[in-house]
């Protein structure tokens, strides 16, 4: 049992993977922490999400913390995120302090006006400049814009992210892709997502995998 | 939607929020009645009991605010119905005056108090550590660490509650209540009991002070059983691993405490606490033994530090107890936290934690601020935008007395019309006191209709007795939206969704003596000003309480409905060459579906724009128009 079993000597040396999603409220974040964390413990996996609820749903800016494997804490420590997860660019770059020393960007290249008067946005090729001078290669812009809207509309970044992430190889151990696809296809609107999915698949499948993730 | 596996009828492991395992506990421990005010990160347990109830017979409902939730809970326990009444850690403040009298009269059937806090205020005015009120009440308090735990010891809560015949209270955090994690489903009862007997006996439920001085005595001994007991809660309460060195953790605190000392490969004693009031003393002392120096690792206040403390001391022990001096009070916990508290305590430097945060060259800092807004379409945005013309129109000095709900929002830029902010129900209580000492300034208290149920009712009442010149403007949007769109009593529809009585503001108002009291739609700019401006010079005039209602519904719910209803929704656009670029849609209006191009034109965004008509109102050139008309019924939805 998740808070029973374990005892006090139990060494936290089994793989375990921190994921922080990122996001604007509404882009659809927990439905995709949800989907992961239920394939990984269809297997046996322990998984645990992290959520802040109430203000953060009025299109502010949201986090969730998915944490895999062998874990307890429901937070992820800042410099301790091996995949940050971005569904808005300005999201993304907000948090890259979070991520540890060989941490990995995966990010749609969605950038959403916050709601306030006179915001001035960022130029968003110089924004992903920036962002690579901090983390080099291990960042990947995924183009979910131009993917979502194949699919059916931008509400599918989430799950055109969801395939890239399945394709980068990190989940390798805790979440089987054939368990990811399957929980997407009882998603609602099915269709749609398992396009979504199968076009941020090939294409991570196709520019990810090199080297590092 | 609560998750599916809550009515699971067998065994099974499934993913659930922290909420939803506690009203799976609840359902395992055949509960006959839930009550509950909404708050976040609360609302979750009685929103899932709703939705399972009827295919149980359970009575749940949501309860016009947390004192008469709790007060209706120990009725239905003292009348042999197991009962639940959950709210958010401020909520107790509203019902801690039933709390205080609940531990001398105690209860028959299980009765569980679910209190969620909020460490670092996530969506709170304040963290308070109601951990606190089970020492002042003397209530035991459960504090589960994860969502499997927390059904777990919702169980055994209830039984514990029984046994003792003394309520429970459980306190769970953002980071409890708010965390999915796997939780195993043990089978559900046949049979759930929501019908009893109230057996009469007044020396213990009527609380005369004669009677209440011998209660007082009963508890103090009781207090002591309960805490023996407690010290046999396992695997709840448990002592792990060895060593010298002895770190106590509750709640959520223990897996941080327990994964940083694994991370960190240090061995010591650990004791965890699911009970940290009382202090179960026999395990501590057994945990105790044979250690030289002994960290807590808790959330906020030094609630377990002191006790254990206070016991060292009594006994004699020469023993270092650190807690707070490591740890600090204010915010949640982390990893990193523990893990600092955890090195400097064993006198290690910060350098061996091994989690460092990423040097982004300031990057985070230079970007734009995304706080919450106010969603397209809704109607408080409109309010506030007809209340600031109204204001300027009538030329008056405002003090925007301010109140709890998604309206609280209109503090930001550009409205700025929440001068303000308590506490839930505030805006009028303050505002009658305002308007007495100021003679200068016009009080506008602006207050939600949730919250105008919850405790407006009582402070209307002395503004019309004690005759206040403030304008109350409740913002009628329908439903509690802050918290997700529950339903209250003005709604027309209770907990399950079905129809109930309608309470109405205006009525109400006229009720209790109000002689202004104008009921507008803030949809419509300029009538909405119109009767604003009138309701403030009334005010201005004659010194005494106006009453003025915006009614229109939140545009999540209105357009949720149009969308089930298959009712079409309009939308509007900008048209290029009648845009000046003059920023008054997106600048003073400020909704977030309209977006600002290159050369400073408005451009609405059609994923967003929730076809509500107001931009097209305020806009001076006319630029914005409809392209898609309404289907039949689009106007009932928002009401
Ligand atoms: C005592 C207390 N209970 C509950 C809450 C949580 N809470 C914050 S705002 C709110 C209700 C707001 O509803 P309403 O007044 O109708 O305004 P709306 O959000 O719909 O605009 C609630 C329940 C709280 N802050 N304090």
């Amino acid at each position: 049992m998740t808070y029973g079993s374990s005892g006090g000597k139990l060494a936290l040396t089994g793989r375990s993977l921190n994921i922080l999603i990122t996001g604007v409220g509404g882009q659809g974040l927990i439905t995709l922490a949800t989907l992961l964390a239920e394939t990984a413990i269809y297997r046996g996996v322990k998984a645990l999400i992290a959520e802040t609820h109430g203000l953060s749903q009025r299109g502010g800016s949201v986090e969730v913390h998915v944490r895999l494997g062998e874990v307890k804490a429901p937070l992820i420590p800042q410099g301790g995120v091996d995949v940050l997860l971005g569904l808005e660019l300005i999201e993304t770059a907000r948090r890259l302090k979070t991520l540890s020393e060989d941490g990995v960007v995966l990010t749609t290249d969605i950038m959403l006006r916050p709601g306030l008067p006179g915001v001035k946005l960022p130029d968003k090729t110089s924004l992903i400049e920036s962002m690579k001078n901090v983390v080099g290669d291990r960042l990947i812009v995924v183009p979910a814009s131009k993917l979502a809207r194949e699919a059916g509309g931008l509400l599918y970044a989430n799950t055109v992210m969801l395939g890239a992430l399945a394709a980068s190889g990190l989940l390798d151990g805790l979440v089987d892709v054939e368990d990811l696809k399957a929980a997407v296809a009882r998603m609602k609107r099915a269709e749609e997502n398992m396009k979504a999915f199968q076009l941020g698949f090939d294409y991570c499948a196709a520019t990810c995998r090199r080297g590092n993730p | 939607m609560p998750s599916k596996w809550l009515l699971f009828p067998g065994r099974a492991t499934a993913l659930l929020l922290g909420n939803e395992a506690i009203a799976r506990g609840a359902l395992e421990a055949g509960i006959g009645f839930a009550s509950a005010y909404p708050g976040t990160p609360s609302t979750e347990i009685v929103e899932s009991l709703a939705w399972a109830a009827q295919k149980f017979g359970i009575h749940v409902e949501w309860s016009s605010n947390e004192k008469v939730a709790l007060e209706a809970a120990w009725a239905a326990s003292v009348s042999g119905v197991r009962a639940l009444a959950a709210m958010k850690h401020v909520g107790l403040n509203v019902a801690a005056d039933a709390f205080m009298s609940i531990g001398y009269t105690g209860v028959r059937a299980g009765l569980v108090i679910v209190s969620a806090g909020d460490p670092g205020m996530w969506s709170s005015q304040n963290e308070q550590d109601n951990r606190y009120y089970g020492l002042l009440g003397y209530i035991p308090v459960f504090e589960p660490s994860d969502p499997g735990e927390a059904k777990e010891l919702t169980v055994k809560a209830f039984e514990f509650s029984e046994e003792h015949e003394h309520a429970v209270l459980m306190i769970t955090t953002t980071r409890v209540s708010h965390v999915r994690g796997p939780v195993e489903l043990k089978d559900l009862p046949k049979n759930f009991k929501t019908k009893g007997w109230f057996d009469k006996d007044p020396s213990r439920f009527t609380l005369v002070p004669q009677n209440a001085r011998a209660r007082r005595e009963h508890l103090v001994s009781k207090w002591e059983a309960i805490r023996d007991a407690l010290s046999n809660l396992q695997p709840f309460n448990r002592i792990e691993g060895d060593g010298r060195i002895l770190i106590v953790a509750d709640g959520v605190s223990y897996l941080y405490a327990s994964e940083a000392a694994e991370r960190l490969g240090i061995d010591a004693r650990m004791l965890k606490l699911a009970t940290p009031v009382p202090l179960p003393k026999k395990l501590v002392l057994k945990a105790l033994e044979d250690v030289d120096k002994v960290l807590v690792v808790e959330e906020l206040e030094p609630i377990v530090e002191n006790q254990i403390k206070a016991l060292v001391a009594e006994e004699g022990l020469d023993i270092e107890v650190h807690g707070k001096d490591y740890t600090g009070l204010t915010g949640e916990m982390t990893l990193e936290r523990a893990a600092r508290s955890i090195l400097e305590f064993l006198g290690r430097g910060a350098v061996d934690i091994p989690w460092k945060p990423v040097d982004d060259g300031g990057l985070a800092g230079k970007l734009p601020p995304r706080p919450p807004a106010m969603c397209p379409g809704c109607p408080h945005r409109a309010t506030y935008y007809a209340l600031r013309r109204a204001v300027n129109a009538a030329r008056v000095k405002p003090v925007y007395s301010g109140d709890i709900g998604c309206y609280s929002l209109g503090v930001l830029p550009p409205f700025r019309e929440q001068d303000m902010l308590i506490e839930m129900g505030g805006s009028v209580g303050a505002g009658h006191g305002f308007a007495k000492v100021l003679d200068k300034q016009i009080v506008i208290s602006i207050i939600g209709d949730s919250t105008f149920f919850h405790a407006g009712l009582p402070a209307l009442a002395n503004a019309v007795y004690n005759r206040s010149p403030q304008l109350v403007l409740v913002l009628d949007n329908r439903v509690t939206a802050m918290t997700g769109e529950q339903p209250n009593p003005g709604t027309g529809i209770n907990a399950y969704g079905e129809p109930a009585p309608m309470l109405k503001v205006e009525d109400i108002a006229r009720a209790m003596g109000v002689e202004k009291v104008v009921v507008f739609d803030p949809f419509k700019i300029k009538e909405a000003t119109k009767a604003l401006k009138e309701a403030i010079e009334y005010v201005r005039d004659k010194r005494a309480p106006a009453v003025a209602v915006a009614r229109r519904a939140c545009a999540l719910e209105a357009t949720r409905r149009a969308r089930r209803a298959g009712i079409k929704q309009p939308l509007y656009q900008v048209i290029d060459d009648k845009c000046t670029a003059c920023g008054v849609c997106y600048n003073a209006f400020t909704c977030p579906a309209i977006e600002v191009k290159e050369n400073g034109k408005a451009w609405i965004n059609p994923d967003l724009c929730t076809g509500c008509s107001v931009c097209a109102e305020v806009c001076p050139f006319n630029a914005i128009v409809k392209v898609v008309e309404e289907g039949e019924g689009w106007d009932d939805v928002w009401f």
